[in-house]
């Protein structure tokens, strides 16, 4: 073999052996990268292109009794910009202008946000930032159309209740963030779960600009809407009755008010109106508001949640007792010289100081004598006599018509065995030392005015989930007095307003049966009232059950002078508004 | 059950000749028909570049598909959230706050309550019966 031959099949040797290394080399590399690597670099790639999307369910609205909208869904834009991606997209050159012409762009469409808040934010070393969140939809067609660089919008669905503040303590409001959205207080609370329905996933591809492909696996489950809820609250007479609360609250220098109408027939709630109260669009900006005279957040129902000395409007309450008993009759006497002295418990004067003489139990509801009711509690009924009705009447119970409710409370022998006294029973006859919301107030009244069958009082009318349909029907809670007894007091509340302190509560062309109430609480000056009225109209065919209560009073502390004009106010719009055929012509 | 001799023949068959052994070595059979190397390569060629045209075609066809969705879904998005603006806006003009503050501004005033007069009608029946609307 000559010289140049074996060099020449040595260099092919060598090229050879060259190529195995270089071959091996590769295997190795191969062998890393797919067999060492493979399983986390191919989850890796899978996570960059499968993604699991949640789909959001759509919030079931909210509709009045006359299926307008009370509470509803939009999608408003949040802006974002991009930092990092600017200063990459804009070299040192040209970054400055660029990013002056894009502030300056940015703050003429949205004004709210400063230009001097934008530059900061451009030189955040984030990926992201959200500049302004729930833009006008005419802002989003304006930064659409611009397709300004290194801003994107984002959408997200938002809360909206058309009405503003109307009913809003009914409502209550939703707490939303970039995660998920929570019914807080209200019927958007206690029905959070029916409401938020079910969110869905959806797993696909998708591509650079995150848009699913429908090529290759893919896997949906489907978002399930929320529930929609009619109540029975009226929105017109809500805003009625709410606007007229607001104005008598103003008038009359007062903390608070609550009004509430109750369909006598069924138990439904008609209106049922808080002041002060809050725009649940914007609730952040009522956060140190109170109601309840000052000791509990705005954001309460206070016709459910604000429990008070309902004073003299329980005059009736101990009357039903004694009548449904047949201890008393409308006509029964006793002699009333303005105070009563009890062997076993202090002294009770009428709230005027003013003696009747003989006096009638009607009378004692005319003239709002505490006398007349302590006489009948203490004299004639006694505790195992008269406790019985109160709890018959639901106070110290809670109605169930919300979840953030109030029960109320009193002393009884049994309750409070070592600190009752027979005190209380005469205090409580004529609406002190007993604690309870005006919804079970009004709802007394109701039992009254419905022949003493107390029906269960309801917000809820339909609920409509998903074609699913459930319709509240009127319950009856229990029949608290006899239909004699409840059309005698009816008589006697009858005459209290038109002979009595109710008198300023008379609707014309209708009669009423009503008693109003000027409750103090102890420890607290006598001119810092609960004034109220409460009673039902037409008094010959009741339809509604209103309440009136204005809450501390500056001008006029009484209920026959505070709380019986917007009585009449309401009862007078109700009838019209459901018109009601008038009862007194 | 019988054994290869048996079934060509056993030892009476005539053993072919070398050269046409050869070429029938060299030549395949696919299906049913003989084809030669070359012949093979062209149309197995041409049947993976009409495979390939078919799935491309498919895939365009897809994507064109997904594309559309896309823009059906964007599409869709859109109108719904246009349909659910109209919504808001047909229950903000249809509140009553509104309905007062439009009728405030053509000059109305709401009615006065003490300026309602009852009128006595003689041998007017009573009407018992309510408005049905009452029921909430």
């Amino acid at each position: 073999m000559s010289v140049e031959l074996r060099r020449a099949r040595n260099r092919q040797m060598l090229i050879f052996l060259l190529v195995c290394v270089g071959m091996v080399t590769l295997m190795g590399r191969l062998y890393y990268w797919q067999i060492v690597r493979g399983d986390s670099l191919a989850q890796v790639a899978a996570n960059e292109h499968i993604q699991n999307q949640i789909l959001n369910a759509p919030r079931g609205v909210v509709y009045d009794a006359r299926e307008h909208l009370l509470a509803t869904n939009v999608v408003r834009d949040d802006v974002y910009i991009e930092p990092i991606q600017f200063s990459a997209d804009h070299g040192p050159d040209i970054f400055q202008s660029a990013l002056e012409e894009l502030v300056s762009t940015l703050h003429r469409i949205l004004p709210s946000v400063s230009e001097e808040i934008l530059y900061k934010d451009f030189n955040l070393e984030l990926q992201t930032v959200r500049i302004a969140s729930r833009i006008d939809p005419a802002q989003s067609a304006q930064l659409r159309s611009l397709q300004l660089p290194n801003i994107f919008l984002e959408p997200r669905t938002w809360r909206i209740y058309p009405g503003g503040s109307l009913a809003a303590q009914v409502l209550g409001y939703v707490q939303q963030d970039d995660q998920k959205s929570v019914g807080v207080y209200g019927i958007e609370r206690q029905y959070d779960q029916l409401l938020a329905g079910r969110p869905g996933s959806f797993t696909a591809e998708f591509d650079l600009s995150g848009n699913p492909l429908v090529v290759g696996a893919s896997a949906e489950q489907p978002a399930v809407s929320g529930a929609d809820l009619t109540l029975t609250i009226d929105g017109t007479m809500q805003y009625i009755a709410q606007t007229a609360l607001a104005n008598a609250v103003k008038e009359l220098d007062a903390k608070s008010g609550t009004a509430i109408v109750v369909n006598v027939r069924t138990g439904a709630i008609v209106v049922m109106a808080g002041v002060p109260t809050f725009d649940p669009n914007d609730y952040s900006k009522s956060a140190t508001l109170t109601g309840c005279l000052g000791q509990e957040s705005v954001f309460f129902n206070p016709a459910v949640y604000c429990a008070y000395e309902p004073g003299s409007t329980l005059k009736a309450v101990t009357m039903a007792a004694a009548l449904d008993q047949g201890l008393i009759t409308p006509d029964t006497t006793f002699n009333d010289p303005g105070y009563r002295t009890f062997n076993d418990a202090p002294v009770v004067v009428n709230w005027n100081g003013l003696g009747y003489g003989t006096e009638s139990m009607t009378q004692v509801l005319e003239h709002s004598a505490n006398v007349g009711a302590a006489y009948v509690a203490h004299d004639i009924l006694g505790p195992k006599r008269y406790y019985p009705y109160l709890a018959k009447f639901g106070f110290g119970q809670a109605t169930g018509i919300s979840s953030q409710e109030e029960t109320g409370l009193y002393r009884t022998p049994w309750n409070s065995p070592k600190i009752w006294t027979p005190g209380d029973l005469t205090r409580q006859a004529f609406g002190q030392s007993i604690e309870a919301t005006p919804l079970q107030v009004a709802m007394a009244y109701e039992a009254i005015a419905n022949g003493g069958v107390m029906m269960r009082s309801y917000l809820l009318a339909v609920c409509n989930n998903n074609g699913h349909v459930v319709t509240t029907q009127p319950e009856v809670l229990r029949r608290v007095i006899s239909a004699r007894a409840a059309m005698l007091l009816t008589g006697m509340l009858r005459h209290s307003a038109t002979d009595g302190f109710a008198r300023p509560a008379q609707v014309p062309g209708y009669t009423i049966a009503a008693k109003t109430g000027t409750a103090t609480t102890q420890g607290i000056p006598k001119d810092k009232t609960e004034a109220s009225v409460v009673g039902f109209i037409p008094a010959t065919n009741p339809q509604f059950v209103v309440l009136v209560k204005i809450d501390q009073p500056q001008n006029t502390i009484y209920g026959a002078t505070a709380a019986a004009p917007l009585w009449k106010y309401i009862g007078q719009q109700l009838m019209w508004y459901y018109h009601v055929p008038p009862d007194a012509v | 059950m019988y054994s290869l001799n048996k079934r060509i023949g056993g030892n009476r068959a005539v053993p072919p000749r070398p050269i046409l052994a050869a070429k029938r070595r060299r030549q395949l059979h696919p299906f049913f028909f003989s084809m030669g190397p070359v012949a093979l390569c062209i149309s197995s060629t041409l049947l993976i570049g009409l495979m390939a045209i078919l799935y491309l075609t498919q895939l365009g066809q897809a994507v064109t598909a997904n594309q559309r969705m896309q823009d059906y879904q964007a599409q869709q998005a859109i109108l719904r959230r246009q349909n659910q603006d109209l919504v808001y806006v047909i229950s903000q003009e249809q509140s009553p706050q509104y309905i007062a503050g439009a009728a405030k501004a053509l000059g109305l005033v709401p009615a006065d309550p003490k300026a309602v007069h009852m009128l006595n009608v003689k041998d007017l029946e009573h009407i018992r019966e309510i408005d049905p609307h009452i029921q909430p």
